[in-house]
């Protein structure tokens, strides 16, 4: 029986990350909720490696950030999608789609 | 540095900050929803942080994304390209050697190029400083070195105040100062300025004041001096009671007002001045030659100093509208000489030239501008060659770590980590050889400014080493580290992994590469020894040549009685007592006195009017000197027709250019009577039409050098006055010079001890002065020449044993299967004939761009000369051939079974 919640994938944080905030800019805590909401709760989020995600992704240039008021008026450090945060994510998504693609192939062929 | 390290130390502690603020907001959110989900705040905090995983934990990963990998892999590359480079010493050694030769020739030479042609005055904004300069026929009376104008013209450019902010004028000249009374006067160097020349510059005092414009109004009113910083120290020993000070210029006596600040020099780079002096003051200072006020008289460089905004060319377009109408007002003056049409037209058409003058003015910088040039050229082709040298030898030492590169690229190590870590390694060499060569510089330097001429006063340049230079060093350095890393560089990230696996292939194809660099080393090496070669040639044939007279046992001197305050028929008087007194010394050959200083560099000259079948003036400037009868014989040359002065051609006293006689030389005959005998025709002083022509050409006397070795001139001489107040004494001695020297001082003293004997100098001293240039760009390029053989040759032997190295079993094959020994060596030999070959032919074609730089410099010699290209060439071939052939022979001596068994 699978576990009610999962951990996400090793390597996938980073095209979530980046898919969240293909809708809007947003900042850390509210990256999580989100991916934890739209995944209906299955996807857990683990703090310890969501900021280090964000902190890389900026490094790459593919996030830019800023601090302004968030919806509790307090400062927040929003990241939104740059130019090259776009097209890293449309290859990230082709790849993720070719190898769920093969990998449920496979399973297609085991049964 | 540190600027740069507080930058990133900021930059941390504002992302630190910001990560703090970062997760706090995250946490206490993570709080206030589970508050409103129902739970306690204690309870909420506890779960919260749990979630976190530990703040620390994320810190420390997120701050891990920050470090910044490229430094960091650099670092890592630089440690282990010191280790590696600390393994192989003996390669470390040769590489870093090659390189400092390099560098510290290079950086050496740019500090004197630098010196004399970049650096700017220390003054206030030097770029806004202009030489303002007459083109055209200026109708005057020229003395001093060269962009001269006239006192009365810089004092109506004053009024110009649209276009200069402030316009001065200076001329440098030599004075005797005492500065205690009774004391020997010493003959230096002064500049006497316009009262504008401080404030304009705008350099302040570090004792008293300067000069003003009070300064300098009435002529002769105003005996007031500053002193220069370097005077004040050193001869006053830095004296604080200096301003006040009564001082004798000239035997004049002058109260100093001053010391001008330490950082301030004068405006000629080449030569430091001990004092200033007022314009005003100038009968005072040039004593015999007043002139002061005539507007046909120059002497002085004018400068101007820019309104801001202004370009020297929109100036010099500014000035034209006055100008024209004061070069009018000119020919109406009282005063204004006689001329032709022609000339009154060439007057007219005149035109001032303004162009930036913010490094001064400086006739050292005219005479070594070309040779510096030449020698920086040639210093820079020995740096790149010593940089091929190198890169030859990195490319040799890249195929000996094939196999530690394969590894790292088989691991998975990327291209670029493989060339980042082989550019560490160069530029660690690099770095090392441009430390080694800064070293080193100093010394080249010195030698160099050696070659300078050192007449009193001594030259404003130094050998030191300053930021300049450093920043100078540094780029070479790094730009030969890239330079020499980029050939192996550019081999690792071209050749097919698949390449490097098969071992052999690799190594192959990196001989092909340098064989192109020792290729590309042999040109250079060629045109290194080419032109040191013609420059040796140069200075051996000059020498060879000689001045035209026998200089050994011959010294001169200047005597002056008016600058030690003599009135000027006292002054004649003191001269031909000193001239019997010196007469009569047993030492003493012969002596004359003259009016002329040979090999100086310096002249008298004017263009003259030759009366023949009909009358015309000379197309050249003709050189005069002023000697008395019996010249020639104490300088030990002939008269080849016609007859030498007597007592009778000396004008006698009073009678002021009553000379009727004149000797012109051979050139002079030849010019401007062909195969026809001069003897008898009559000459006169300029080109006015109304130029007197009743001298008589009496006599012609053998060529001899006048300005320097080189020049080939036009003179003519006429019968030293009588009247004469100052001369230059010519003495054949026996014995020698010094010796004889010391007599003649005591005899001179004798007629009056205050008088000092000036420009003393043998004749010997006077050819090596009058040398320097060529003997400067003689030795340099010689000892280039050599150190470029040498490298070319290393890095030839380099390759070649390389090269045998690998084919060592295909020529054990070849000589298993009887190969004579010969046949193999020359197996061997050929590649390296085919890279001697090829290494001439690019030189050739660099030979013929070059040669325009040096064709100036030289004398006797084309640029392009046959036989010292063929010369160049021989030796190279040989020297490389024997290089060469040692590996070859070694190859060839190996039996074949030894061969067979090598790996």
């Amino acid at each position: 029986m699978p576990p009610e919640r999962f951990p996400i994938p090793q390597g996938t944080l980073d095209m979530l990350v980046l898919q969240i905030l293909s809708v809007g800019a947003a900042h850390g805590y509210a990256i999580a909720q989100r991916i934890e909401q739209i995944s209906r709760n299955a996807v857990q989020v683990n703090q310890g490696s969501l900021y280090p995600a964000l902190h890389r992704l900026e490094q790459k240039k593919w996030l830019r950030s800023e601090w302004r008021a968030s919806e509790t008026g307090r400062e927040a450090k929003f990241y939104a999608l740059t130019r090259a945060g776009e097209k890293q994510l449309a290859i990230e998504k082709e790849s993720w789609d070719r190898l769920a693609a093969a990998v449920r192939l496979i399973f297609a062929q085991g049964e | 540095m540190r600027k740069i390290l507080n930058l990133f130390r900021g930059r941390r502690r504002e992302l630190e900050r910001d990560l703090d603020r970062e997760l706090r907001y995250h946490f206490d959110r993570r709080v206030e929803d589970m508050r409103a989900a129902g739970l306690s705040e204690e309870e909420a905090r506890r779960r919260a942080a749990i979630e976190m995983g530990g703040l620390e934990q994320v810190q420390e990963e997120v701050r891990e994304s920050w470090s910044w990998r490229g430094l960091d892999d650099a670092i890592r590359d630089a440690r282990y390209a010191a280790r590696s480079l600390r393994r192989s010493p003996a390669f470390t050694a040769t590489a870093v050697l090659s390189l400092a030769i390099g560098i510290g020739a290079s950086a050496a030479l740019f500090s004197l190029v630098d010196q004399v042609l970049f650096r700017l005055l220390p003054v206030r904004e030097p770029e806004r400083l202009v030489l303002v300069d007459w083109k055209g026929n200026s109708l005057s009376d020229n003395r001093g070195s060269f962009n001269l104008m006239s006192y009365p013209i810089c004092r109506d450019l004053q009024r110009q105040d649209s276009l200069f902010e402030g316009v001065f004028c200076r001329s440098a000249q030599m004075v005797d100062l005492a500065t205690a009374t009774g004391g020997k006067a010493e003959p230096v160097r002064a500049e006497l300025v316009s009262g504008t020349y401080f404030p304009v510059l705008g350099v302040s005092a570090a004792q008293g004041r300067l000069l003003d414009e009070g300064d300098d109004g009435e002529p002769g009113a105003h005996p007031v001096v500053v002193l220069s910083h370097g005077y004040w120290l050193q001869a006053l020993g830095g004296a604080p009671g200096v301003v006040g000070r009564r001082v004798l210029v000239n035997n004049f006596p002058m109260t100093v007002i001053g010391v001008a600040s330490a950082r301030f020099r004068g405006i000629d780079i080449g030569e430091i001045p001990a004092l200033w002096i007022p314009a005003a003051m100038k009968r005072q200072a040039t004593p015999g030659w007043d002139k002061l006020l005539d507007r046909r008289a120059c002497w002085m460089q004018v400068f101007g100093r820019l309104r801001p905004g202004l370009t020297a060319a929109e100036a010099q377009a500014g000035l034209q509208p006055w100008f024209k109408s004061m070069l009018d007002e000119d020919t109406r003056r009282e005063g204004f000489p006689p001329v032709s049409a022609e000339q009154r037209a060439q007057f007219l058409a005149s035109t001032l030239v303004v162009t930036p003058a913010g490094h001064g003015h400086s006739p050292l910088r005219r005479q070594i501008d070309q040779p510096l040039q030449v020698l920086m050229a040639g210093t820079l082709l020995l740096l790149f060659l010593a940089s091929l040298n190198v890169a030859s030898l990195f490319l040799a030492r890249g195929a000996a770590r094939g196999r530690e590169i394969r590894t790292r690229l088989a691991l998975g190590a990327s291209r670029r980590r493989i060339l980042s870590l082989m550019l560490a390694d160069s530029l660690w060499i690099a770095l090392l050889g441009g430390s080694l060569g800064l070293l080193v510089a100093p010394l080249v330097s010195r030698g160099l400014l050696s070659f300078l001429p050192t007449e009193a006063g001594g030259v404003n340049l130094s050998s030191g080493m300053d930021g300049r230079v450093f920043a100078f060093a540094f780029v070479v350095s790094v730009m030969t580290g890239v330079l020499c890393g980029l050939a192996p560089a550019w081999r690792a990230a071209h050749v097919p992994l698949m390449d490097w696996l098969r071992e052999r292939t690799g190594a192959r194809g990196g001989v092909r590469l340098r064989k192109a660099l020792v290729v590309g080393q042999l040109a250079f090496a060629l045109v290194l020894l080419v032109g040191a070669g013609l420059f040796v040639q140069t200075l051996t044939r000059l020498v060879a040549q000689g001045p035209g007279f026998p200089t050994s046992g011959m010294v001169s001197f200047d005597l002056n009685p008016l600058r030690a305050g003599y009135a000027p028929a006292d002054a004649s008087r003191a001269v031909h007592s000193a001239l019997a007194e010196v007469r009569s010394l047993p030492e003493v050959e012969s002596v004359s006195v003259a009016g002329l200083n040979l090999l100086s560099g310096g002249s008298w000259n004017i263009y003259m009017t030759i009366e023949t079948d009909g009358r015309f003036v000379t197309d050249r400037l003709v050189h005069l000197g002023a000697i008395s009868p019996g010249f020639f014989r104490t300088l030990g040359t002939t008269v080849i027709a016609g007859r030498d002065f007597d007592e009778r051609d000396v004008p006698p006293p009073g009678a002021d250019g009553s000379v009727r006689a004149a000797i012109v030389n051979g050139a002079f005959a030849r010019r401007y009577f062909g195969s026809a005998s001069p003897l008898g025709h009559r000459i006169g002083f300029g080109n006015r039409p109304d130029a007197r022509t009743d001298i008589e050409i009496v006599g012609v006397v053998r060529d001899f050098s006048y300005r320097n070795l080189r020049e080939q001139s036009e003179q003519a001489f006429f019968p030293f006055g009588s009247d004469s107040p100052a001369g230059m004494f010519y003495v054949r001695v026996r014995g020698t010079p010094a010796a004889a020297l010391a007599s003649i001082r005591t005899a001179v003293g004798r007629v009056d001890p205050i008088l000092p004997l000036l420009s003393v100098r043998t004749m010997d001293e006077a050819v090596d002065r009058s040398l320097t240039t060529e003997r400067m760009l003689a030795t340099l390029s010689g000892g280039f020449g050599l150190v470029a053989l040498l490298l070319s040759v290393v890095g030839l032997y380099g390759v070649m044993a390389f090269v045998v190295t690998s084919r060592t079993q295909e020529i054990g094959v070849r000589m298993a299967l009887g190969a004579t020994r010969r046949a193999a060596v020359w197996l061997v030999v050929a590649d390296a004939v085919v890279m001697i070959a090829a290494g001439t032919a690019i030189a050739l074609p660099c030979l013929w761009a070059v040669r325009r730089l040096v064709e100036a410099q030289l004398f006797g010699v084309h640029a392009i000369d046959g036989p010292t290209i063929a010369g160049a060439s021989l030796l190279l071939a040989l020297v490389a051939l024997a290089a060469a052939m040692l590996p070859a022979w070694r190859a060839a001596s190996i039996s074949p079974t030894e061969a067979l068994r090598f790996e």
